[in-house]
C-alpha cells in the first residue's frame, strides 16, 4: 500500500491516513484478510508520528475495519456494513462524476468546479465516517 | 505507560541583569509523543533546554523532569541517567575516537545497548577507529544521536538536531526519532525547520522572545486554523470590527477582498461573513509555517 | 570513566613534561659534573643536584599550570561542556576526578625526574644522599601545591580555551616579582620550593629539618584554592 500524507492539509495526519485506507478498502485496492505494516514500520516510512498511525489503526478497529491482533499485526476485516457502505460510495463517486461531466458541458474550468466543491465543504467541519 | 507529563515547568524564567532569556514559561511534554520546540534563533529555547538538564539555573518558577525538580542537584542527576540530550553544539571530545566515546558513554548508562549501537554505527556510516576531531559536522551529528540513542531513554532532548546535515542525513533522523517514540521515548526536540516538524511532531510548542506563544497538538491546529477569504461588494469601515469574532488573529484588506486569519471557530466567522453579505466565501487550511510566522510577527 | 576521560585530556601534555623534565635534569647531573673542579666534589655534585632541582622546579610549575589547563570553562570554550554536564554525574565529581588525576601527575613529576637524577648520580659513582632527594621532593610536592591551587583556580574563573595557563603564568610570574624584595621573599612560594632559604652556601646542601610547618601551611592553602574553585564552577551557568 502506498499512502499520501500532506502535512499542510487542514486535517489531521491520522484522519488523512484513516481515509486513504478505507479508500482502498472502497476501490479494492486493500481486501479483506490483508495485513497492514506495523505502527512502527509504517510510521517510519511515513515519518510521522507513530501516534499517528497507533490513532488511526485504533480508530478504524472500532469502526470494524480492521482487526488489531497483538503481537501479529493489523489485518483489514471487512463486514458487510463496510461492503455495503463501499458500495454506496462507489454509487456517489458515479454521481460525482456525472455531475462533474454535465458542470463541464455546462462551460465551467476543472478548477471553478473544484472550488465549488470545497467551498460547499469547507462550511461544514471535517467528520468521518466510523461506520 | 502513566500520563505523568515528563517534562513540567512552572513559570520558569532566567534573566541576566536586565534582560530575560526565558520568561513565565509553562511547559507541559507528554510521555510517549513527539513535541517540537520551534522558534527563531535566540528565542530562548536553548536556554530552556539548558535550565532544565541543570547547566543553567533558573532565576524565577520551577520545573520537574521525569518527576524530579531540575534545581535539586539529586534530582537532576537521578533524572540524568533516564533522560538523552543532543546538544546544539555536536563538538564532541576530538581528541577520543568514535569507539573510545562509545565506549566511554556507555559506562555511564546500565541499560546501554550495544546492539542499537551496531546498527547506528552501520546505519550512520561511522568509523569507529577515526579521532573525533576529524568528523564532519554531520557525521559528528549521527554520532552524539547515536550516543543518546543507545541509552535507552525515557525522554530524549534534542537542540536543533538537524542542522548541518543534508536531506538523507535529516531522513534518518526523523527516522530514528520516529522509531525511538515507537518504543516509548518521549521526544522533545527544538528546531526551526518547520516542515519535518510539520511532518513528524505530535505536539508543537512556539517560543517567542521567551515567552510560549503557542502550545497545541498538532491535530488541533489542522482542524481549527482556516484562512478565510472572502470578496464584499463595498467594504465599510465596520466591517472589520463586526468580524472580530473569537478566533480571529488578524485581518487583512485588499479592494473588496478581505482575508481573515482564524485560530479557531471558522464555521462561526463564515456564518458572519454570511450575514454581512460576502459575495464569495473560500476557507482554507494554513500550514504551520504560516501559523509561526502570524505568531512570530503578531508578539 | 571519568579518570579514562581526565587521562586521555591530559595524556600528551604530561608525556612530553616527563620526558622533558627528566632529559634535562639528567643531563644537568650526567654533565654538570664533568667540568668540575674537584676541591670539594661532595659540594660541588650538590651544587649540580641543586642546579637540577631548580630547572625542575621552573619546568614543573609551567608543566602543572598546562596539566591543569581544562575543565568546565575550557569545555565550554570548545563546545564539549554540554555533553559532559548532560552525564549523570555532578560538577564536583567531575572536578574531584580531574584534580585527582592532575596531582597525580604532578607527584610523578617530581618523583620521576629526582629519581632520573639519582640513579644517573648513583651509578655515575657520585655522592648522594637519600635524605638530601627527599628534602627537595618535599619543598616542591609541598610547595608547589600553592601554582597547583592557583592554576586549578583560574581554570575555573575565566573562560577560554588558552586564557587559562596565561592568566596563570602572569599571576605566577606577578607574586614572583612582589616577592622577591628582600623583605618578602621568605614568603614567595617560588623561593620556597626551590630550597633557596634552607640552602648552605658552602656546602650547597639543604640544611635543617624538612620545613613540615611550612609545607602543611602550602597544603592548605590550595585546599582552600581548591574549595573556592568548587564554588566557582558549581555556581557558574553553562
Amino acid at each position: 500500500m502506498f499512502f499520501k500524507l500532506k502535512p499542510s492539509a487542514g486535517q489531521p495526519l491520522y484522519l488523512q491516513l484513516m481515509q486513504q485506507i478505507q479508500h482502498a478498502i472502497e476501490n479494492g485496492a486493500l481486501q479483506d484478510g490483508d495485513q497492514l505494516p506495523g505502527i512502527r514500520t509504517l510510521a517510519e516510512e511515513l515519518l510521522v508520528s507513530p501516534n499517528t498511525v497507533a490513532k488511526a489503526y485504533s480508530e478504524l478497529e472500532h469502526a470494524g475495519v480492521l482487526d488489531l491482533r497483538h503481537g501479529s499485526g493489523a489485518f483489514i476485516s471487512v463486514s458487510r456494513r463496510a461492503r455495503l457502505l463501499a458500495d454506496r460510495v462507489r454509487a456517489a463517486e458515479m454521481r460525482v462524476r456525472n455531475l462533474i461531466e454535465e458542470l463541464r458541458e455546462a462551460g465551467l474550468l476543472d478548477d471553478e468546479i473544484r472550488r465549488l466543491f470545497e467551498a460547499r465543504l469547507a462550511g461544514q467541519s471535517e467528520t468521518v465516517r466510523i461506520s | 505507560m502513566t500520563s505523568e507529563p515528563v517534562v513540567e515547568t512552572n513559570g520558569l524564567g532566567k534573566s541576566y541583569g536586565r534582560i530575560s532569556a526565558v520568561r513565565d514559561l509553562n511547559l507541559t511534554v507528554g510521555p510517549g509523543r513527539i513535541t517540537a520546540f520551534l522558534g527563531l534563533n535566540g528565542a530562548g529555547k536553548s536556554t530552556t533546554i539548558r535550565m532544565l538538564l541543570g547547566m543553567i539555573r533558573p532565576t524565577e518558577g520551577s520545573g520537574t523532569v521525569l518527576g524530579r525538580r531540575i534545581d535539586d542537584p539529586a534530582g537532576s542527576l537521578e533524572f540524568r541517567r533516564r533522560v538523552a540530550y543532543v546538544s546544539e553544539d555536536k563538538r564532541l571530545y576530538g581528541y577520543m575516537t568514535v569507539e573510545q566515546i562509545i565506549r566511554f558513554t556507555s559506562s555511564f548508562y546500565p541499560d546501554w545497548r550495544a546492539d542499537v549501537v551496531r546498527t547506528l554505527l552501520k546505519q550512520y556510516d561511522l568509523p569507529p577507529d577515526r579521532k573525533i576531531r576529524s568528523l564532519s559536522k554531520g557525521m559528528r551529528t549521527k554520532l552524539a544521536l547515536l550516543l543518546a540513542l543507545a541509552r535507552r531513554p525515557q525522554l530524549l532532548i534534542l537542540d536543533e538536531p538537524s542542522e548541518g546535515l543534508d536531506p538523507v542525513g535529516i531522513e534518518d533522523l526523523l527516522q530514528s526519532l520516529v522509531a525511538q517514540c515507537a518504543e516509548g521515548t518521549a521526544v522533545f526536540f527544538s528546531s526551526h525547520q518547520i516542515a519535518e516538524v510539520e511532518r513528524v511532531a505530535d505536539q508543537v510548542c512556539i517560543l517567542h522572545q521567551g515567552r510560549l506563544v503557542l502550545d497545541a497538538s498538532l491535530d488541533d491546529l489542522r482542524l481549527s486554523y482556516r484562512q478565510i477569504d472572502m470578496v464584499f461588494p463595498s467594504l465599510p469601515a465596520e466591517l472589520q470590527s463586526q468580524l472580530q469574532l473569537e478566533g480571529v488573529e488578524s485581518i487583512r484588506t485588499s479592494g473588496h477582498q478581505m482575508s481573515v486569519f482564524a485560530s479557531r471557530n471558522a464555521d462561526a466567522i463564515m456564518e458572519r461573513a454570511r450575514d454581512l453579505h460576502a459575495g464569495s466565501i473560500e476557507a482554507a487550511p494554513v500550514g504551520l509555517r504560516e501559523i509561526f510566522l502570524q505568531k512570530v510577527k503578531e508578539n | 570513566m571519568l579518570w579514562y576521560k581526565s587521562w586521555l585530556e591530559t595524556r600528551s601534555r604530561f608525556l612530553i613534561s616527563l620526558l622533558v623534565a627528566v632529559a634535562l635534569c639528567s643531563l644537568v647531573v650526567y654533565h654538570g659534573d664533568q667540568d668540575a673542579i674537584p676541591n670539594t666534589t661532595l659540594a660541588y655534585y650538590y651544587n649540580v643536584l641543586q642546579g637540577g632541582h631548580v630547572l625542575l622546579c621552573m619546568m614543573w610549575v609551567m608543566s602543572v599550570t598546562l596539566l591543569t589547563m581544562g575543565g568546565l570553562l575550557r569545555e565550554k570554550a570548545v563546545g564539549t561542556a554540554p555533553f559532559t554536564l548532560a552525564l549523570p554525574v555532578s560538577r564536583t565529581r567531575l572536578m574531584a576526578v580531574r584534580i585527582s588525576v592532575v596531582l597525580g601527575e604532578a607527584m610523578a613529576l617530581v618523583i620521576v625526574p629526582w629519581a632520573a637524577m639519582f640513579l644517573i648520580g648513583s651509578l655515575t659513582g657520585k655522592t648522594h644522599s637519600i635524605q638530601q632527594a627527599f628534602f627537595h621532593m618535599a619543598l616542591l610536592a609541598g610547595g608547589g601545591m600553592v601554582f597547583f591551587g592557583t592554576a586549578l583556580l583560574t581554570s575555573s574563573l575565566v573562560e577560554g580555551e588558552y586564557t587559562a595557563p596565561v592568566v596563570t603564568f602572569g599571576a605566577v610570574l606577578g607574586i614572583s616579582v612582589v616577592l622577591s624584595s628582600s623583605s618578602l621573599h621568605v614568603y614567595s612560594p617560588m623561593e620556597f620550593i626551590a630550597g633557596a632559604e634552607y640552602l648552605d652556601r658552602h656546602t650547597r646542601l639543604l640544611t635543617g629539618p624538612i620545613p613540615w610547618m611550612r609545607v602543611a601551611v602550602s597544603i592548605l592553602i590550595s585546599a582552600l584554592l581548591v574549595a573556592i574553585s568548587a564554588k566557582a564552577v558549581q555556581a557558574r551557568d553553562f
